[in-house]
């Protein structure tokens, strides 16, 4: 009986969950009391559960309602996006793209991704954002984002990616540092200095992989100082004989001159980046944006695909076996 | 309790993971909660509901724990231990069956007792109890052929691209089987104040959760002789958790459930593993800290 109505329904429920109170709800719905009263009713007849404790004063949930209440809240939520997709749809390719890329992305990266998306949805209005991949995540999750270039590892629960590709990393250091002699890097070459490196509460998991890849490969940095944009960390490299990890893309002009920038022999350590979505939520325009920032960074930031190469021995603990 | 919630939260992130954790003290039932109502993958953490079902079916006589099943090495699930690992034809009994699907998570010996005592059974269980949103919905042998198929021709080392951890549909809690933290340390709570079925199946019950041989997760958190800890595990490719009940010698016993996922597609991460007795030591610390606050209260001159 509710099938048509349920959303309705479900949005006078979270309305009065939400307000505590049937007066409050009704102004919020824009509707009067005694219709919002019957709605419930009939919610709680339709469902089989009592939703509401209601005393003269107040309402409160029951174990019941409190329990529905994220569920019912899904449900809005879907429907809203739904509504949205079918406005873009039903506008053939017209409308907005809500799109982020995170801020290490280079200019000339970003003037290609342009340029490329606009050659192959041109009706389609792009709105971007320049947001870290935590704050892709949080805006992907109240539904303010409809597609992003994310960093890995994150959160990836409930969301669509497109492949994986590596930006590999090499190594910014003085100019007159022995290491810098090399062609190549190795790390184990890095001994002597100390590394500068993001704050490990921006990304734990890159950081901590970051050290242990390093380790592995014989760097095990003196002491580790925090930096985060260019300039400050180009400064600490400069006058604390120390080095970062960078990509090749991001050692340009202004690198100052008493800094140099080689790759790392090997590759052993990179940046991976992937197109992210709301999963079932990938349209035309959200493809066209993830195709382009594939193309781009292949293009202009050296970034190749990134296939698991080396082998993966699982444990017994793993408890999960191929 | 604020506080508390900030540890949690700070250890979680500390470990690369994101994670929700419920813990219940089963005596006073008091409770902590960070998102113990969202739905979980539960992995191998349903072997413990059919674990119940299994005692239920048994105390009330459809079936006897000591009957002897065959175990063809032919169509065994994949697994890495238990049954599943071995090559040859076994006969176990019903309750040696569930000793190794308890201690080792053995995939072989969990689809057999499924086999016996029928998915549907295991969600009657649950209703029964009044976990609502805990629901069986394919055997351990699927879950993992499912992750097979959906990992493709690169197997186990395909697992480490994050484009194909998202599309593993064993990780969707929509699709698999499932619970919340919180039915799941209710659940526990049921099985120790023996509300399940007859006191010596609760005692079988609780007894091969003590012989779960894992001690990385619940059960590093609490490295103390005289604290006892019994719990199942549960894993799939960066989904880690463990249930399971903590009892202090002054006779605290305190229900905990702790998920966690990681943001590394690694294999192999300790600190995933070790948060979980983290959390679930914060949590345990915070419950019996409130039992004392409690305990001072009383004790004051009215």
């Amino acid at each position: 009986m509710l099938v048509v109505d349920l959303i309705r329904h479900l949005e006078c429920f979270v309305a009065v969950a939400e307000e505590s109170h049937f007066g409050r709800a009704a102004t919020r719905l824009n509707m009067a009391q005694p219709p919002l009263s019957q709605r419930i009713q009939r919610l709680e007849r339709e469902l089989e559960v009592r939703l509401f404790d209601r005393t003269s004063r107040q309402v409160v949930l029951t174990k019941a309602g409190t329990l529905l209440l994220p569920e019912a809240r899904e449900v809005l939520a879907r429907a809203g996006t739904l509504r949205a997709a079918a406005l873009r749809i039903r506008d053939g390719e017209s409308g907005l793209l809500r799109a982020a890329l995170p801020p290490d992305i280079a200019g000339t990266t970003v003037a290609a991704l342009l340029s490329e998306f606009r050659a192959n949805c041109a009706t389609v209005e792009l709105e971007l954002h320049e947001l870290s991949t935590a704050e892709q995540l949080e805006r992907f999750a109240s539904q303010g984002l409809d597609v992003g270039l994310v960093h890995h590892p994150c959160d990836v629960t409930g969301l669509e990616l497109g492949p994986v590709l590596r930006r590999d990393l090499g190594v910014l250091l003085p100019r007159d540092a022995p290491a810098a002699q090399h062609t190549e890097v190795p790390l184990a070459a890095l001994a002597e200095h100390d590394l500068v490196l993001f704050p490990r509460a921006g990304s734990p998991a890159l950081y901590d992989d970051l050290l242990t890849t390093c380790a592995r490969g014989g760097y095990t940095p003196p002491a580790v100082r925090h930096g985060r944009g260019a300039s400050f960390v180009r400064g600490l490299v400069l006058s604390a004989a120390a080095v970062a990890l960078a990509p090749r893309d991001t050692a340009d002009d202004t690198t100052p001159p008493g800094l140099v920038w080689r790759p790392l022999a090997g590759a052993p350590l990179a940046w991976r980046h992937s197109a992210a979505w709301p999963r079932g939520h990938g349209d035309a325009a959200v493809r066209a944006f993830a195709d382009a920032a594939a193309h781009a960074l292949r293009t202009t930031a050296d970034a190749r695909p990134d296939t698991p190469t080396r082998p993966t021995y699982l444990r017994p603990a793993a408890e999960y076996w191929l | 309790m604020t506080d508390t919630l900030t540890a949690l939260r700070t250890a979680f992130t500390d470990a690369g993971v994101t994670g929700r954790i419920h813990a219940l003290d089963i005596g006073s039932g008091a409770e902590l909660d960070l998102y113990g109502d969202e739905l979980v993958c539960t992995a191998s953490i349903h072997k413990l509901p059919l674990l119940v079902t299994l005692h239920e079916r048994a105390a009330a006589g459809d079936l006897d724990l000591t009957e002897q099943i065959d175990c063809p090495p032919l169509g065994r699930p994949a697994g890495p231990t238990g049954l599943a690992a071995m090559l040859d034809v076994a006969r176990l009994s019903l309750r040696d069956l569930a000793y190794l699907m308890m201690a080792v998570s053995d995939n072989a010996a969990a689809d057999l007792l499924l086999d016996r005592v029928g998915l549907d059974a295991v969600n009657r269980t649950a209703a029964r109890l009044g976990l609502s949103r805990t629901t069986v919905t394919h055997s351990f042998g699927e879950m993992m052929a499912s992750v097979k198929q959906d990992a493709g021709p690169g197997g186990a080392q395909a697992l480490a691209d994050p484009h194909v951890v998202a599309r593993l549909r064993a990780l969707d809690p929509a699709w698999g089987n499932r619970s919340t933290p919180r039915e799941l340390t209710r659940l526990l709570a049921a099985i120790w104040r023996d509300e399940v079925c007859t006191p010596e199946n609760g005692d079988a019950m609780r007894r091969l959760m003590a012989l779960q041989v894992w001690p990385h997760r619940l059960a590093s958190g609490f490295p103390f002789d005289d604290v006892h800890v019994a719990g199942k595990t549960g894993s799939l490719p960066t989904l880690r958790g463990e249930v399971g009940v903590v009892e202090y010698p002054d006779g605290g016993q305190y229900a905990v459930a702790v998920f966690t996922r990681t943001l590394s597609t690694a294999a192999i991460v300790p600190a995933a593993d070790a948060v979980i007795g983290t959390a679930a030591r914060i949590a345990v610390d915070a419950l019996r800290e409130r039992r004392t606050q409690k305990g001072m209260r009383s004790a004051e001159p009215g």
